[in-house]
């Protein structure tokens, strides 16, 4: 055991370089910007000098007021959620079969396969999303299909172009390969023998599916979920382009705080809670699966 | 034997179908001899004429493409040894500021980063914008590998340790190579966010600075012709080319060789 | 690995170091100048011209707000040209070195924006007005000369789910307060409610509240009435056309009256080459460089000189250029206090929030 480097100078020499660079350049950022929350909004724009007229510190709550005060920002927040949730939800059911697909295929034809799922996204996002609208468009098969379908039921035909749905299969597509690498990096590490054993001993497929695979997978889920869910909660770009009149979402309103509104306060108020409740639900979730994930000091507690 | 269950197959087509479907209308589209990104009129190759013309669009190609490689790189070798460090030591710091690049929004991390480099009396060009650019990546890689990790035995670890090997060894041929598909998959993600990324761009961006996402946005309110779909569609078959070249040269890295017996 | 390594690292330092010293660093909106013109430019000044783009005034304002520098000019509206002026980021313009300011229709000059032209210089203008498909709404029999047709549940009804509105609070509200008799620069609150009364109430009819997709979806039919700008529904006409469609799309003024976007060439503060940009300003405002945009997108020209190489067509269009009655309705929009943005932001976010 004396042999082996001290632990402490090894931990700091892994985690200080990525440690260094986020503290230099993300969190002195962003606490300029946090520090921005208690300030007051310039009058043209930016935010008013730190040290007033009369020399004192013009730091205030006043913003933190408004969003308490206002209930519609809430609702907006909550729409958000719910739609990040879907979103989240749809991308693990469409995300699975293809991760465990790639994970099963011969070796090397996986990072082919792996490649060909985010070769899409390396074409610009504002063209794919046209790409979206001309599929949901009223000329399209699609449309004409599922209204030919509810009038045949004798429903009123719908558009699917400007709506929540149109919102809602946008964010699936643009999140999925965030499920589907981390799934995948999981999954790969499944022992297939494991699965024939079950299968020997008389498991039917969806036995093997939910009582091996999916446990076995749920750190890759969680992983996935927490790249699905929080970026998705800040999307703001998609209702944007093809959203309806009342699918505004918090990241919409965020965008408008530090455009259109001058109001950089506000805006970074708002991201605040944003981040935090994003911060908290993964915590959450986190500690939901704690028993799952194989926490770091399980692993090292034969070194002690 | 391996026994391949049908619905698996099925349902990973419709998956890959939902992928494509869109993409192939981007291409299609940019053979399409309407200005517009709206639907089908004839076909021409006129927009990949125009795009070679249009100096402009393809310096912006090559920026965006070289800010992506850079920042892919250094934001993968940052958050693997952020995942695995998350991995092995029980961290508080960096698993927060590892995450919240990812949720914070975009457009006020981008002002803030703004702020502080002119505070700075920092240049804004390409190496600011990548330096904003390994910053939210990091997170994402650093996701990936740790979730690879978990669960994972460290007494080979251990094992190569007992046999005299130094931590850096241990780490080159034993852990890396199984965290491999993790650090290649985080790899692919960072690419991916900052070849099409906007707003943070946008604001860390120089004076004379722009990427293919900062010419296309700015058509947003015009029309965004199908030059866009062609030089998207050159971009992505640019970028396998190179990831294929680049598995070709370090086959035993990324794990690309065969499996030997 | 280590040859890749290598490769990128020598990228890397193949980027050129700093700026070359006769660049004209130009921020303008896409689409905004001529490609000719451009070349007539560098030829002129022997200079480059280094263009990159922003497409909403607010971005160019939070960039310059957060400190951004090294551009030599931008091209803002006349609301932002006030925030502009009042933030003290502006450099005056030497006047006497403009020797073709005489060119500009003396209208467009000393507004309350700017007092004499201390900072700015007109450069193009557009308004803000209805767009139709000339089909539908004759077959509908819809009157395309009133804010009524985007605002009344009566009219809205024949096309319910065909309108599209700009996704702008300040261009929507100024449509709204136009209806409803007011200025659209009227600052008082309980007129303010009654514009939000008036959205909310046609709401349920529009298709979508969208700046930047509704000019493709009225050039395919989808969409059949929208509130837009004039150079985008100039456009969205030709490309019909191009398209061999059956239908126009053509351009309805409004007879409450309609917001006038003004567009201004001015210096920043600390430009790093204050003489390119002067020289630039009065490159542009001869006529034949400031036709060349005209010509090219449709937009409005405050340049009288210009009127000679402009297309006929473009100039009987009363959208573009127009008359004198029309010109006493129109407005531009003024630019808000702070309270004043916080309050029509909260009655926006309540309007969009679908409450």
């Amino acid at each position: 055991m004396a042999s082996r480097a001290p632990g402490r100078w090894g931990k700091w020499l892994v985690s200080g370089p990525p440690l260094l660079y986020l503290l230099i350049f993300f969190a002195v950022p962003t606490l300029i910007m946090a520090l921005a929350s208690f300030r007051t909004p310039g009058e043209f724009g930016g935010l008013a000098p730190l040290i007033d007229d009369t020399g004192a510190l013009d730091l205030n709550v006043e913003s933190y007021a408004r969003f308490v005060a206002e209930p519609v920002y809430a609702q907006v927040f909550l729409k958000s959620v719910w739609y990040a949730l879907l979103t989240t939800l749809a991308c693990l059911a469409l995300a699975y079969p293809l991760a465990a697909l790639i994970a099963r295929s011969p070796k090397k034809y996986r990072n082919l396969l792996l490649l060909l799922v985010i070769l899409p996204f390396w074409s610009n996002f504002l063209i794919r999303i046209y790409a979206w609208m001309i599929i949901l468009g009223p000329q399209a098969a699609l449309v004409r299909s599922v209204n030919g379908i509810l009038g045949a039921f004798g429903m009123a035909p719908v558009s699917l172009l400007f709506s929540s749905f149109a919102v809602l299969a946008c964010l699936v597509y643009v999140h999925l390969p965030f499920m589907v690498l981390p799934l995948y990096a999981n999954l790969e590490k499944h022992d297939q023998a494991l699965l024939d054993a079950a299968q020997d001993l008389g498991a039917s497929a969806w036995q093997r599916f939910w009582r091996i695979t999916f446990p076995l997978s749920l750190p890759g889920v969680y992983a996935g979920a927490a790249l699905v869910f929080i970026p998705a909660l800040g999307m703001f770009a998609i209702p944007d382009i093809l959203g309806g009149p009342e699918d505004s979402l918090i990241g919409n309103v965020i965008k408008q705080q530090f455009l259109e509104a001058r109001d950089w306060p506000f805006g970074s108020v708002l991201s605040i809670v944003l981040t935090v409740a994003a911060l908290l639900l993964a915590g959450l979730a986190a500690w939901v699966g704690r028993g799952n994930l194989g926490t770091p000091s399980s692993a090292g507690e034969s070194r002690a | 034997m391996r026994r391949r269950p049908v619905g698996l197959w099925i349902a990973a087509v419709a998956g890959y179908a939902f992928l494509y479907i869109p993409l192939i209308i981007v291409v299609v589209y940019s053979f399409n001899n309407s200005r517009l990104n709206a639907e089908w009129v004839g076909f021409t190759l006129d927009w990949y004429d125009k795009l070679a013309h249009n100096e402009e669009m393809l310096a912006a190609a090559g920026n965006s493409l070289l800010i992506a490689l850079v920042a892919s790189l250094v934001s993968t070798v940052l958050g693997t040894m952020a995942g695995v460090a998350m991995f092995r030591y029980p961290l508080r710091l960096l698993p927060v500021l590892v995450l919240t690049p990812i949720a914070i929004p975009e457009i006020l991390m981008g002002v803030a980063l703004l702020i502080f480099f002119v505070l700075l009396n920092f240049t804004l060009g390409l190496v600011s914008v990548a330096l904003a650019h390994i910053a939210f990546c990091i997170g994402f890689v650093a996701i990936v590998v740790r979730s690879r990790l978990a669960g994972m035995d460290e007494s080979l670890t251990e094992a190569a340790r007992d046999c005299g090997a130094t931590p850096l060894e241990a780490f080159r041929y034993v852990t890396l190579p199984l965290i491999m598909p993790g650090v290649i998959a985080g790899a692919l993600m960072a690419f991916t966010l900052s070849i099409d990324d906007f707003v943070i761009t946008f604001f860390t961006a120089g004076a004379g600075t722009v990427t293919l996402p900062l010419q296309i946005y700015s058509m947003i309110k015009i029309a965004v012709t199908p030059e866009v779909n062609a030089v998207s569609t050159l971009l992505m078959l640019l970028t396998l080319a190179l990831i294929i070249m680049a598995s070709r040269l370090a086959p035993s890295l990324l794990g690309t060789q065969e499996e030997k017996p | 690995m280590k040859r890749l390594v290598l490769l990128l690292a020598s990228l890397l330092f193949a980027l050129p170091a700093g700026a070359a010293k006769d660049e004209f660093h130009l921020y303008n909106w896409n689409n905004y100048l001529a490609p000719e013109t451009v070349k007539r430019f560098e030829e002129f000044c022997k200079c480059t011209v280094v263009q990159t783009y922003y497409s909403d005034n607010e971005e160019l304002l939070a960039k310059l707000a957060a400190g951004a520098k090294g551009y030599d000019m931008y091209v803002p509206t006349s609301n932002a040209v006030q925030a502009l002026i009042k933030g003290g980021r502006l450099k005056p313009v030497d006047k006497s070195q403009l020797t073709n300011l005489k060119n500009i229709d003396p209208i467009y000059l000393n507004t309350p924006f700017d007092r004499d032209n201390k900072y700015s210089i007109p450069y193009a203008m557009s308004t803000t007005i209805i767009g139709y498909n000339d089909e539908k709404i004759r077959e509908l029999g819809l009157p395309t000369d009133t804010w009524a047709v985007i605002f009344d549940p009566k009219h809205l009804e024949k096309v319910k789910g065909r309108v599209t509105v700009l996704d702008s609070a300040n261009e929507l509200f100024a449509a709204a307060l136009k209806y409803l008799g007011y200025s659209a620069n009227d600052v008082d609150p309980k007129h303010w409610d009654e514009a939000v009364a008036v959205i909310k109430k046609a709401k349920p009819y529009w298709a979508a509240f969208n700046a930047s997709s509704y000019i493709k979806e009225l050039t395919v039919g989808n969409i059949w009435l929208v509130h837009g700008y004039s150079n985008d529904i100039f456009q969205a006409n030709l490309d019909a056309q191009e398209a061999g469609r059956k239908f126009k799309i053509l351009q309805g003024m409004p007879k409450e009256g309609a917001v006038l976007a003004l567009d201004n060439m001015v210096i920043d503060k600390n430009a790093p080459r204050a003489d390119l940009a002067l020289k630039f300003m009065n490159f542009m405002l001869e006529g034949q460089n400031s036709a060349e945009l005209t010509n090219l997108i449709g937009s409005g020209n405050p340049n009288l000189a210009a009127v000679k190489f402009i297309k006929p067509e473009l100039l009987k269009n009363p959208a573009i250029f127009p008359d004198k009655a029309v010109q006493a309705k129109l407005e531009q929009l003024q630019d808000l206090t702070g309270a004043q943005r916080r309050l029509r932001n909260k009655l926006w976010t309540g309007i969009k929030a679908g409450r």
